[in-house]
């Protein structure tokens, strides 16, 4: 496995930004932005490593989404109530939305396409949207799995 | 029946009760919490209050409760209005919740203090807001392989998209409305931005320019509700997930035709 350590860091700095910046639009306070913020370098860390290891973008995903859930867990044992959130905030850079909205224009694509490529775009849309599934299902089961085995104690 | 019967008065009793805890579930609700967390919520107010037994049914548009004292019950449901992520205020009313389950409170100081919350629970300045989910957008973008030009692009668009979706809510446009309209806004700047400056990535900039309307939440929400034994109410939220990214996708069709047609 060769890891480029710059596009590490490139997608880490960057995972962060996009998790900080969606944790104003969430609401969070102003003192827990920094959080989320490393909550969301630490999935895009782990999920490009798993990449560079020739994991798939789900099972990567998943790796990540653990992490994060218990990253959080175990260093901000004060605010086991709010930590769900936060891992959620770090989380979110992974969602896959490109791909829901290419799945999307794949399938509409479908409706006007001639019959020499109506099966390359199917094989294609089928694949994107399964990704979307795969990889939502991947960071949902990955975010739970920490809850219930560490306590689920959200209050 | 006289105004001291005492069905009546524990009937009225129970009503208060059951009324305060859905206008707490309601509140978490509409601010991004868990079914999970709504329920125990619930449980948590009504009992503190004074109920001995608490059935509770979250919906995706309504929330319904029974809650029993005694040998007296009774049900009462509210509706739910549109679904967003307010952290800041589902923390309150969870700390709330833990203060209300220690026992003590009423349920008309408890009524005061979640509208309290409701109504002073401050929100960032949306200029604040427009320009962080810019960034977000355009971080999404390098993730996904934008150059520096499309990145510029990305945080005008996105910017512009929040701020148009921020003053269409407000004005309460239908959520599916405000999608369309706002990924046509923002994936045509993105698209058209980049190919101005100079973008070697003009497609993936008009698709991360959308990025802030992808329901990233409510989608992983649906899963974990799912799991964890409300399966309607993900369901509702898995099928809103789809209709909101279908709405999405028609604003970024135009869009696209847009910018092959533009010169």
């Amino acid at each position: 496995m060769t890891v480029d350590m710059a596009h590490l860091a490139h997608q880490a700095l960057f995972g962060a930004v996009a998790a900080a910046g969606f944790g104003v639009l969430f609401n969070f306070e102003l003192r827990a932005l920094p959080w989320c913020a490393a909550a969301g370098a630490v999935a895009l860390f782990v999920r490009t490593l798993g990449l560079d290891a020739h994991m798939s973008l789900e099972a990567a995903s998943f790796v990540a989404a653990t992490v994060v859930g218990l990253a959080v867990r175990l260093l901000l044992p004060r605010q086991r109530q709010a930590s769900s959130a936060m891992a959620l905030a770090g989380c979110i850079p992974m969602v896959p939305g490109s791909f829901f909205a290419q799945a999307i224009l794949g399938l509409l694509a479908l409706t006007t396409a001639v019959e020499a490529n109506a099966a390359a775009m199917i094989a294609t849309t089928l694949e994107y949207t399964l990704r979307v599934l795969f990889t939502v299902g991947a960071i949902g089961t990955g975010l739970t799995i920490p809850t219930h085995l560490l306590g689920n104690r959200e209050f | 029946m006289s105004e001291t019967d005492p069905v009546l008065l524990r009937h009225r009793a129970l009503e208060q009760i059951a009324m305060v805890a859905l206008q707490a579930a309601r509140v978490l609700m509409e601010s991004g919490a868990r079914g999970q967390v709504i329920h125990q919520c619930a449980e948590m107010v009504a009992k503190g209050l004074g109920a001995e037994r608490v059935a509770f049914r979250s919906g995706y548009a309504s929330l319904a409760i029974t809650v029993t004292g005694g040998a007296n019950s009774i049900t009462r449901m509210v509706d739910v209005g549109r679904h967003a992520v307010n952290h800041q205020l589902d923390q309150g009313i969870r700390k709330l919740a833990v203060r209300v389950a220690q026992g003590g409170m009423t349920p008309a100081e408890t009524r005061q203090e979640i509208e309290r919350l409701a109504q002073g629970t401050r929100r960032h300045p949306t200029w604040l807001v427009a320009v962080a989910v810019g960034l977000a957008c355009a971080g999404f973008g390098r993730l996904l392989g934008v150059d520096w030009p499309g990145f510029a692009a990305i945080v005008v668009a996105s910017t512009a998209g929040q701020y148009l979706r921020h003053l269409l809510l407000v004005r309460k446009v239908n959520p599916f409305v405000v999608a369309a309209v706002v990924a046509f806004l923002s994936a045509a700047m993105g698209g058209l931005g980049a190919r101005l400056v100079g973008s070697g990535t003009v497609s993936l900039a008009l698709m991360a320019s959308v990025l802030l309307l992808v329901p990233g939440v409510p989608a992983l929400n649906a899963q974990i509700d799912i799991m964890e034994g409300s399966p309607t109410l993900g369901s509702a939220r898995a099928v809103t997930v789809i209709f909101i990214m279908v709405f999405v996708t028609v604003g970024v069709w135009l869009a696209q035709s847009l910018v092959r047609l533009a010169p």
